[in-house]
């Protein structure tokens, strides 16, 4: 073709932003005068649905059967290969997506959020587990969930936490529950899911930083058991209430606990609560003083937590990417005279007006704004509950399993030596 | 059991070594990757650079495939090693823990639960008071929070540079103000100040000036005559003289008078150039700086275009300049600054190109911008905006030219998709045809009652203005960056692949056409009733309008020539990348 | 002494029943907005800005995205924009000549003056180099696509968080492509 070389010369410098006009048919279509076929576009195919609802089976089969191991069988070692299948299965072969713990975001999209239906089963993903807890304890935390299984399996020498470190920690969850809810609804970010330690390590494939956070937690979780478990997972955070309202639960002893105390050092979760005598821990007039205040305050604390989330709208929700945006051009204006950040020019290619991305991003902002009261009173009332309950003198006369903390792992259970009403006595070294 | 124990003791430190070794050998692998993709090897894109230049040297390019060859193998190298490493990082670390767990179940027993338990209550205070002290730090992370967030407060959205209001930052200096006065031969200045009649304004008048881009009224068409058909920028044959330009620009030289104006930028500095007609000396340099609302830098623009690609004008009293940042300026004749404004940041991808054009004591400005277009009138002795025409179209290069159609004068103007007429003085549009695509460059040209327009890739039209009909269309020859011009019945269009065609104007019937060896960027001009146009290398074509092919000569100007010539009587004016050339007998 | 148990036990129950019926509500109510089929991530080429964010924000390596060539819409140019650098030396195979940086892209002679263009999938990493050639300078026929046999399905796909131009979005799993030529431009 005459020139072609002169037109593509000039076209290098004008080259810059054609892309927008993707759908351009410079040149025609050729008529082939040999035989020569056009070939077909080839779409390889996504995985079938049939498989994610495999996975809901195996959910539930994986819980029921952890459940019959607590209270049928009595049995660590099924819990235990049971776990290793859920790790093999859900955790390398599925890939630990979707899992339980995210489904909180998906479903908080779906509810708040605007163009998203959820798939059925990610509902089930979420239902279930928390149904399960309220019948039969965490058994999902046990042997289904592969995050947890993972840091089960290597622990290898568990140190003891003490209860007010846990607690405090505990209060950690909930934070992070909130915030993921509050990010997932207003279509923000999945938190859970950009910082979950441990879906690299199944996948063999993340950014370094993340398969870094993943081998640090499991290197602790060497020594402290389940951290991730116990002190960050916002799923979890519901779960223990499920569990703490749970019909039936995990007991340590088949029949009656004798008070052996030889279950003392037998789980790593610190999960099992002792016997409390009465008499040095009589009500005084102090804590049902106390008691009173922390009721009073809850509402209090309700109020603070709402209102600081709220204001702190503008910075919660400046991690969007259209909030960022425009906070960057709105800062920085000269960016939009110098080409070289992407999001820039790709917004000035768009032909979208500065004052309606300005508007967008506001439409954002009050969304934190008003989902912030929500995220904040929630954090307040746990802190509340959580208080109260420090106050409240709990009798025990027996070795139990917390109910809240207690993931029915089911290691007690080889140390208590009560033999079961007709049973087989308990294995022991 | 003991031999056990060791064994199992010998698996866990074996595996365990085995798995850090590993994840240290991955580390290094990263460490070493973010430091350099293999796919993006500096070292390759300079090689292939220097190729490019040396497109014959055989060993430099076996160099760059190897290279090219290497990188690429690298590259999945890496990628293999990562998979492998991790694949045994796992292994080992399962081996480990295994072996670990297995070890100290074997050294396991019971301990005897004899310490005294501290009493449930002091444990709950304690947890009380350490609850106090998490919810204490959530509320401080709360408080700074919502601090931080306070300061973003304001919505300090900037003013978008885009939506410059009307008006802004007009400023009016007083014709006695001599400090945008810069050097240049004062004595050839005083005498030329003292020597210069005052052309009265009119039609006429006007068409014997050459005072705007492509002449006078942009038509293309000068009525000077005794323009040299040959001359040899080398020799020196015909030139009667050169002078370097300082600062440079694309845009094409305006005369009124004795006078030719022009202007140049960086992203610096912007500067008006008057140069003496007769004797090529710049007479006055007009520094175009301090102006309200003139942003900071200067808008990227590709090299094609650059900062100065709009060509002056120039009416009886002073000259117009506009430069791709939005800064208009008007200096007087004798270089004093009368008024400048800045009329907002321009926002098209090359760089605003659209020459001025001014009749009648306004200034026209066509000032299409990616999502804001306009076309504007401003008061040529203030500055002030007259009116403004939103355009519904995308952003343009072309310049605007006026056309008597039906004894009545308007501005046309040429975009994507709309090409329209526009009453001068209501700026009230008068028609529109959608007719174009693509990114427009040319101008449109006016002649035989029709108005031509035309772009690469989209087509050339006829248009009939008063009915706004197309009266025909083609797809022959179009022109990219050059402008078509009309002449006795005959459209003429350069192209960028190097052909000069005519076209048959009434009907648009190519009738011939001319390959010349380098693209053409000028536009056609007719002076003394002959075609002149110059290619990018600078090699002048003039040609004898008619219905075949007729070309009279060519000449060689020696330098690249982007800009399209201006003619005086006797003598024509063509600026070339670094130098200005007066072509002609000396007088 | 059982009085208080009593009444403790009904508490819990109450709670329990509560706590489950929440349970079954919020169920409830996302079954409103729940489909049976799920989601897949897919580019709409329409939107895709050749930004190449997509080869190197997958958290998998290399890319789960891959170029896509639509051969009903190619023009089998011998100057391919897509295939060819923009200052090339000569139209041929040779790497000073290439923009793919892998070499995915293979070259055939068909009949003058046509050549066709294919993609080796294997050597694709999704950098976009072609995809913006072609579109700058031919009809746009190769564009980038996520290729599911290699996809996670990630619940948040880690590329559609940094797209500037938004064109990864989730797409139901029957439409689980959007190529060239087989829809319009302003499919959602």
């Amino acid at each position: 073709m005459i020139g072609m070389k002169h037109i593509l010369l000039f076209l290098i410098l004008l080259v810059s932003f054609q892309g927008m006009d993707a759908q351009v048919q410079r040149f025609p279509k050729p008529e082939f005068q040999t035989a020569y076929k056009v070939p077909t576009t080839v779409e390889p195919a996504p995985t079938s649905l049939l498989m994610e609802y495999v996975d809901v089976l195996v959910l539930v089969v994986v819980m029921s059967l952890t459940a019959w191991f607590i209270f049928k069988k009595r049995s660590r070692k099924g819990i235990l290969w049971l776990s290793v299948f859920s790790l093999a299965y859900f955790g390398f072969y599925r890939e630990g997506c979707i899992c339980s713990v995210g489904s909180v975001q998906n479903v908080s999209l779906a509810l708040f959020g605007e163009g998203y239906t959820l798939p059925l089963t990610v509902l089930l993903f979420f239902a279930l587990p928390l149904l399960f807890s309220l019948a039969v304890g965490r058994v999902f935390c046990a042997a289904a969930c592969p995050l947890g299984v993972v840091q089960d399996l290597v622990i290898v020498k568990p140190i003891k936490v003490a209860p007010w470190v846990q607690k405090s920690l505990g209060l950690f969850p909930y934070v992070y529950l909130a915030l993921a809810v509050l990010y997932a609804a207003t279509g923000t970010d999945f938190m859970i899911c950009r910082y979950d330690p441990f879906v690299g390590i199944f996948r063999l494939g993340a950014g370094f930083n993340m398969i870094v956070l993943g081998i640090c937690l499991l290197v602790i979780g060497m020594f402290v058991a389940r951290p991730y478990c116990r002190f960050i997972c916002p799923y979890g955070a519901l779960l223990r209430v499920g569990s703490h309202l749970s019909k039936n639960h995990l007991s340590i002893t088949p029949s009656n606990c004798i008070n052996c105390k030889l279950c003392k050092n037998a789980c790593p979760f610190d999960a099992i609560d002792f016997p409390v005598e009465e008499k040095e821990n009589k009500a005084t007039r102090t804590d049902f003083r106390k008691f009173m205040l922390y009721l009073v305050l809850i509402p209090i604390l309700m109020a603070a937590g709402g209102w600081m989330m709220s204001a702190s709208h503008r910075l919660l929700a400046s991690v969007h990417q259209d909030v960022a945006l425009s906070e960057i051009i709105s800062k920085h204006p000269e960016v939009l005279l110098q080409k070289g950040n992407v999001d820039v020019d790709t917004f000035l290619a768009s032909g979208m007006s500065l004052e309606t991305l300005n508007k967008k991003a506001e439409v954002v902002r009050e969304k934190f704004r008003v989902g912030g009261w929500y995220a904040g009173a929630f954090i307040g009332l746990v802190l509340g509950l959580m208080l109260l309950n420090e106050v409240v003198f709990r009798k025990r006369e027996i070795h139990t399993a917390n109910r809240s903390n207690c993931i029915s792992c089911g290691r007690c259970m080889d140390f208590c030596p009560v033999e079961p009403t007709g049973g087989k006595k308990g294995k022991k070294k | 059991m003991e031999d056990k124990i060791r064994k199992v003791k010998q698996v866990a430190w074996i595996s365990g070594v085995f798995t850090a070794l590993v994840a240290l050998l991955l580390l290094l692998n990263y460490l070493q990757l973010s430091g350099s993709e293999p796919l993006e090897s500096k070292a390759l894109t300079t090689l292939v650079e220097r190729l490019v230049s040396e497109p014959d040297n055989q060993q430099l390019t076996g160099e760059v495939r190897q290279l090219d060859l290497l990188a690429r193998k690298a590259y999945f190298n890496s990628i293999w090693q990562v998979r492998t490493g991790a694949l045994l990082m796992l292994l080992g670390a399962i081996a480990f823990i295994v072996s670990m767990r297995w070890l100290l179940k074997m050294q396991f027993s019971i301990e005897r639960p004899d310490e005294a338990k501290a009493p449930d209550k002091t444990t709950r205070t304690k947890t009380e008071r350490w609850l106090w002290g998490a919810g204490g730090l959530l509320l401080l992370f709360g408080a700074v929070a919502a601090l931080l967030s306070e300061s973003k407060l304001s919505p300090i959205y900037a003013k978008s540079p885009l939506a410059k209001g009307l008006n802004e930052g007009v400023e009016q200096i007083e014709i006695q103000g001599t400090d945008s006065l810069a050097a240049g031969d004062s004595t050839a200045l005083a005498d030329s100040l003292r020597a210069e009649p005052e052309i009265p304004l009119n039609e006429t008048t006007v068409k014997q000036q050459y005072n705007g881009f492509r002449g006078p009224f942009g038509q293309g068409v000068s009525t000077h005559t005794n323009i040299p058909v040959s001359f040899n920028g080398p020799s020196k044959k015909m030139v009667l003289w050169k002078t370097k330009i300082p600062v440079l620009g694309k845009n094409s030289p305006v005369v009124w008078g004795n006078r030719i104006y022009l202007t140049g930028a960086t992203a610096s500095k912007r500067m008006v150039y008057c140069i003496d007609r007769l004797t090529g000396a710049i007479l006055w340099e007009g520094k175009v700086d301090k102006i309200a609302g003139s942003p900071a830098s200067s808008p990227e623009t590709t090299d094609d275009t650059g900062l100065a690609a709009p060509t002056a004008t120039v009416d009886g009293k002073r000259v117009f300049a506009l430069f791709a940042n939005g800064d208009i300026i008007a200096f007087s004749h004798g270089g004093q600054r009368v008024w400048a404004r800045n009329l907002g940041l321009p926002d098209n991808h090359y760089g605003h190109s659209s020459s001025l054009l001014t009749w009648n004591g306004k200034v026209f400005v066509q000032y299409d911008s990616q999502g804001h277009c306009k076309v504007m009138a401003l008061n040529a002795e203030t500055g002030k905006t007259m009116w403004n025409t939103p355009r519904s179209n995308e952003a343009s290069w072309s310049s605007p030219i006026i056309a008597t159609v039906k004894g009545k004068m308007q501005l046309i103007l040429q975009a994507t998709p709309n090409v329209a007429g526009y009453d001068l003085n209501s700026g009230k549009q008068l028609w529109t045809v959608n007719c174009m695509s693509g990114e427009v460059g040319p101008s449109p040209a006016f002649g035989g009652g029709l108005v031509y327009a035309g772009n690469e890739y989209a087509k050339l039209v006829g248009i009939n203005p008063t009915s706004g009909a197309i009266v025909w269309e083609s797809t022959d020859r179009l022109p990219e960056v050059s402008s078509p011009v009309y002449y006795k019945g005959l459209l003429f269009v350069a192209t960028t692949y190097s052909v000069l065609a005519c076209y048959d104007a009434t009907n648009g019937k190519l009738l011939w056409e001319y390959e010349a060896k380098a693209p053409f960027y000028s536009s056609p001009v007719i002076a003394d009733g002959k075609l002149y146009i110059f290619d990018t290398n600078g090699k002048a074509y003039v040609f004898n309008p008619g219905k075949t092919v007729h070309l009279i000569g060519t000449s060689v100007l020696g330098e690249k020539v982007y800009a399209t010539p201006a003619f005086s009587e006797g003598c024509l004016y063509v600026r070339s990348s670094g130098n200005l050339f007066a072509i002609g007998k000396p007088l | 002494m059982s009085k208080p148990l009593n009444r403790r036990d009904f508490l819990k129950n109450l709670l329990r029943y509560s706590a489950g019926l929440t349970v079954l509500g919020v169920a409830g109510a996302s079954l409103a907005k729940t489909q049976t089929k799920t989601w897949v991530w897919q580019i709409d080429p329409f939107k895709c800005t050749s930004c190449g964010r997509c080869a190197t924000e997958c958290v998998l390596t290399p890319s789960a995205v891959k170029c896509v060539h639509a051969y009903a819409l190619c023009g089998y140019c011998d100057l391919c924009g897509g295939y060819l650098k923009p200052d090339h030396l000569e139209r041929n195979t040779a790497a000073e000549n290439m923009l793919c940086p892998t070499a995915a892209i293979e070259r055939k002679f068909i009949e003058a003056p046509y050549y066709a263009y294919h993609i080796n999938e294997d050597l694709c990493i999704g950098c976009a180099k072609c995809v913006a050639g072609c579109t700058s300078f031919g009809n746009g026929s190769l564009h980038l696509q996520i290729n599911h046999h290699l996809c996670s399905n990630c619940n948040e796909c880690a590329i559609a968080r940094v797209c500037p131009s938004d064109a990864i979005s989730r797409v139901s799993v029957d439409e689980a492509y959007r190529i060239k030529g087989s829809f319009g431009p302003t499919q959602k």
